[in-house]
């Protein structure tokens, strides 16, 4: 973990720069007086380099002794300027200066809250997973101890900035998570790390398979009864609603299949090792909370997870089993890897029947096809309600974490009819995630929106505030879902 | 074919009467003893001691195509029948009609024996009260009706009868109507720098060619222009398709059989719009002088292209055919039809085609679809899919390594390079050209083989222009 802290916006005299340029616009007034220092070294390393601030575009400036390292880090033309670049330049000065210990970056010029989400994308930067690493070499290691936000207003920033360290930290939390390998994190230990969540004021409830049964959660339970490792359901509860607000809880439910070989079904030994992230709806859902709860949220929201492991074994459900969900709908199980709808029917059902929430969101990482649909860049969005489909969008766009909407409709919905129950959970390859997507609706009263987040929950490389690996997708979307509409 | 007529009185020995739920049918008792309430879908046959009475319940709805399918669909063996659509208005009628036709299509020209199992329609007579006003409505039905019908016989025939010659010899069909064909042969395209589509081309004993289909309407303003994937048959080249399914790619050229179906509707309705449908026509077929995975391209655009994968040859043609059209046509719009993608039909099924492109024309096509039932959903053309079609060693590659890839939204960034600042249009109609057994469709709406699917969307994109 790296130190952030603001200072007042004055030239440092050591340790590694980092400068922001708006493309066609003027130098800062940091800029001007490093490049003067420098006796004019950053404008003719900028223009030899070619450097004219496009966005994303760095130039690295080796300078003297007091300042060993400069970097420019463009911002694009200022109408590109937006509070998710500053998060995205952050993340550059955190990569650029990642060799040296003292670190700063210049967002003298502008107003508070542009310091603060660069602070933000700097941190989100630099989150690592090295818990299990214990030979590395220290040269391997990011060596940025301290980076220091030298701006304007420094009161300002640290109180624009206290918010968003809660929201960083809710997705550190769910990457936390999302990294742990599945021998460590199995559905009673992630149960017992959301209990630690108490801590920011969280109710907590744990649901153990008794419970379960005698509930009637048969679709979850089906799940879970191949492995050793016991179900758990989740849910917690975060009241931060005035007085005289909306008491009716939003409701995040998310798919927690910790690790899934496809059980009976099981998928070919190439990249499974990837299913260990097959929790990252859950991981989502609680990293969230995390953030609305360390933020003190003024809206009263439930997080609930469906925490079980997929595994083939002779306790295992077959292919050919019909099952009878929390809602009594029977479920003709065509596919036992397609377990993670069986996990969120419950889910949902018990989210609604309990807290008739304002609406329900789920979060999973449903589907191979809506990688093939949309690739790596969006989420699938499938929404019953236009309000919500509209601002699910536009906050994606605002923080970076982008849905793009598909389909719902009859025509899907007919592909999951069985000949023996109400519903099969499989429909066939065309159309893959809408199926899933139809299936989930099966067991929705209210607005509800579905995130498929198999093709964004985990990256292969590195982007502007993401290091490879796990990239928490959801938490800042929804917290700023939460933010910009249902708190006063 | 089958003859229509707009009639007050019929010798047909069935007459099916449309019913919205709680109208009163013909011979109400003996409707009542059956059961008939008008329930959508439902049918109830009454047999006189001379004729055939068919009641097609519509429920509260008024999709009077849906109704025409379904009279067809019940009793496929009636070769003679009268619809009832004298309590209709006529535009009304013309849809019931429509629908019946529709549903009959069949295709038995390769035939020797008749097919028992095919609706025999040949002789439709529309009970009307207005005949002149049921005739108006229908002329640009029955256009439209054509222009489908002539799609789908086009996708329906064998790859070794449609060549891309044979399909080019079809075209004489749009001539008699006015539009006017030019064919660019192997040599001219090879003078004209059609790189890509020659390569494509290059292993088949059956040259490629261009078809170009003008209609001049009325003005001199700039044309409307269509591109069409014009596949005739597609074993996948090099990258060859396994065996299992790789009869179904005889449909590979519906997005030109689409096309050309639009402009004969057009014709026939005699637009004022000026449109220009584009065809690149080939045979992507698997022999000695077979273009390579790795070979590099120089494209009619005069950018290079490294070939990754054989058997995503539609947007190689497509590339040279939009470029060829936006040099030499200077379209105020540009949309192109193809089954261009499997990863379009693990995303959206058999129920929406995939619709890239933005602005005005985006949501004018959206709205065609929506209104005809020839349905679009939008997709994404994001960085990542520009990124992925970089090449190491040309200008451009034309799709992306390993599984898994979004790979119709890779297309759709691919074609995006040939089309400049053209507004245009992508539609990947893959999913779409045929309908198969299986439970995505309702057999007493639509019947199995060729859709035409995308003929309707254009002529009604046309209208909303005009």
């Amino acid at each position: 973990m790296i130190e952030t802290r603001f200072a007042t916006a004055t030239l440092p005299t050591s340790g590694a720069l980092a400068l922001l340029v708006v493309e066609g616009g003027g130098l800062s007034a940091l800029h001007a007086a490093a490049d003067q220092a420098s006796g004019g070294a950053l404008t003719r390393a900028a223009e030899a380099a070619g450097f004219i601030g496009t966005k994303g575009q760095t130039c690295v400036v080796l300078g003297g002794e007091s300042l060993p390292r400069i970097v420019l880090i463009g911002l694009g033309k200022s109408a590109e300027h937006t509070l998710r670049g500053m998060e995205e330049a952050g993340g550059a000065a955190t990569s650029a200066l990642a060799r040296h210990e003292n670190g700063a970056l210049a967002v003298d010029g502008m107003p508070a809250s542009h310091a603060a989400h660069a602070a933000l994308g700097a941190h989100l930067r630099s989150y690592r997973f090295d818990r299990y690493r214990t030979k590395e070499p220290a040269d391997d290691k990011p060596k940025l101890a301290t980076l220091t936000i030298l701006t304007d207003d420094v009161p300002g920033a640290e109180a624009a900035y206290t918010p968003l360290a809660a929201v960083l930290h809710g997705t550190n939390v769910s990457r936390d998570l999302v990294s742990e390998p599945p021998n460590v994190l199995y559905p009673a230990e992630m149960a017992t790390r959301c209990q630690a969540l108490t801590e920011l004021g969280l109710t907590v409830e744990v649901l153990e398979p008794a419970e379960l049964e005698k509930q009637g959660w048969g679709a979850l339970m089906a799940v879970a009864q191949g492995s050793v490792r016991e179900a758990r359901v989740v849910v917690m509860q975060w009241k931060g609603a005035p007085d005289g607000a909306n008491p009716s809880p939003l409701a995040f439910i998310g798919k927690g299949v910790t690790f899934d070989t496809g059980g009976i079904s099981i998928k070919p030994a190439p990249g499974m090792e990837d299913m260990k992230w097959d929790m990252a709806g859950a991981g989502t859902v609680i990293g969230l909370m995390a953030a609305l709860a360390g933020r003190k949220a003024k809206v009263n929201a439930v997080g609930i997870v469906g925490l079980v492991e997929n595994m083939p074994s002779g306790t295992a459900m077959r292919p050919g089993d019909v099952i009878r969900s929390l809602s009594g709908q029977t479920i003709e199980v065509q596919n036992t890897d397609a377990e993670g709808r069986l996990v969120l029917a419950d889910l949902l059902w018990y989210a609604q029947d309990r807290f008739t929430p304002r609406f329900s969101v789920d979060l999973a990482t449903l589907t191979g096809a809506i990688i093939v649909a949309l690739g790596h860049e969006h989420a699938g969005l499938f929404c019953n309600e236009e309000e919500l489909a509209t601002r699910l969008l536009a906050v994606g766009e605002t923080t970076g974490e982008k849905l793009w909407r598909m389909p719902l409709g009859k025509a899907y919905d007919k592909l999951i009819r069985s000949d023996i129950a109400d519903m099969k959970n499989i429909g066939g390859r065309p159309g893959g995630s809408i199926i899933g997507a139809q299936f989930v609706q099966r067991f929705v009263r209210g607005p509800w929106a579905h995130l498929d987040i198999a093709g964004t929950a985990w990256a292969t490389k590195d982007a502007p505030t993401t290091p490879k690996g796990a990239t928490a997708f959801g938490v800042r979307l929804l917290d700023r879902l939460v933010a910009e509409h249902y708190e006063p | 074919m089958i003859k229509i007529r707009f009639v007050r009185t019929s010798a047909a020995p069935l007459r099916a009467v449309p019913l919205t739920a709680g109208a009163v049918p013909p011979r109400p008792q003996r409707a009542a003893v059956a059961g008939f309430t008008g329930a959508v879908g439902q049918v109830t046959e009454l047999v006189g001691r001379t004729r055939r009475l068919l009641l097609l319940g519509m429920g509260d709805g008024t999709d009077f195509e849906a109704a025409g399918a379904l009279a067809v669909a019940r009793v496929p063996g009636v070769a003679h029948m009268a619809l009832d659509a004298r309590c209709l208005w006529p535009d009304a009628a013309a849809a019931l009609a429509l629908g019946a036709c529709l549903r009959a299509w069949r295709f038995d020209r390769l035939r020797t024996q008749p097919d028992l199992r095919a609706p025999c329609l040949t002789r439709l007579d529309v009970l009307v009260t207005d005949r002149d006003a049921a005739e108006a409505a229908w002329a640009p039905v029955h256009a439209v009706l054509q222009g489908v019908w002539f799609a789908r016989d086009l996708v329906t025939e064998p790859g070794n009868i449609l060549t891309p010659q044979g399909f080019a010899t079809r075209l004489a069909r749009l001539e008699r109507e006015g539009v006017q064909i030019e064919i660019l042969g192997a040599a001219q395209l090879a003078t004209e720098g059609f790189g890509a589509l020659l390569a494509v081309g290059a292993a088949s004993v059956h040259p490629p060619c261009l078809a170009v289909l003008r209609w001049r309407g009325e003005g001199d303003g700039p044309p409307v222009v269509f591109v069409g994937k014009g596949v005739t048959f597609d074993t996948g080249g090099v990258c060859i398709k396994p065996g299992a399914g790789m009869w179904d790619m005889r449909a590979d050229m519906a997005g030109a059989a689409a096309c050309a179906g639009a402009m004969l509707t057009l014709a026939l309705r005699r637009v004022a719009t000026p449109v220009i449908a584009v065809l690149p026509l080939v045979e992507n077929a698997i022999g000695a002088s077979a273009y390579r995975p790795g070979d590099v391209l120089c494209s009619h655009s005069g950018r290079t292209i490294e070939v990754v994968d054989t058997d995503a040859e539609g947007r190689l043609i497509l590339a040279d055919a939009l470029s060829w059209a936006v040099t030499h046509l200077k379209p105020t719009a540009l949309i192109d039809l193809a089954t261009l993608t499997g990863s379009i039909v693990t995303a959206l099924g058999h129920e929406r085609a995939g619709l890239f492109g933005d602005g005005p024309l985006g949501d004018a096509l959206m709205d065609a679809g929506d209104a005809v039932g020839e349905r679009l959903w939008r997709m994404p053309i994001a960085a990542e899919h520009k990124d992925a079609i970089q090449s190491d060693i040309a200008d451009l590659r034309h799709c992306s390594t390993g599984k898994s890839q979004p790979d119709a939204c890779i297309a759709a960034a691919f074609l995006r390079e040939f089309v400049g600042a053209v507004p245009w249009a992508h539609l990947d109609i893959a999913g779409m050209e045929l309908r198969e057994e299986g439970a995505w469709y309702d057999p007493d709406r639509h019947g199995l083989g060729a859709t035409g699917y995308g003929v309707r969307l254009l002529d009604q994109f046309i209208r909303g222009r005009a």
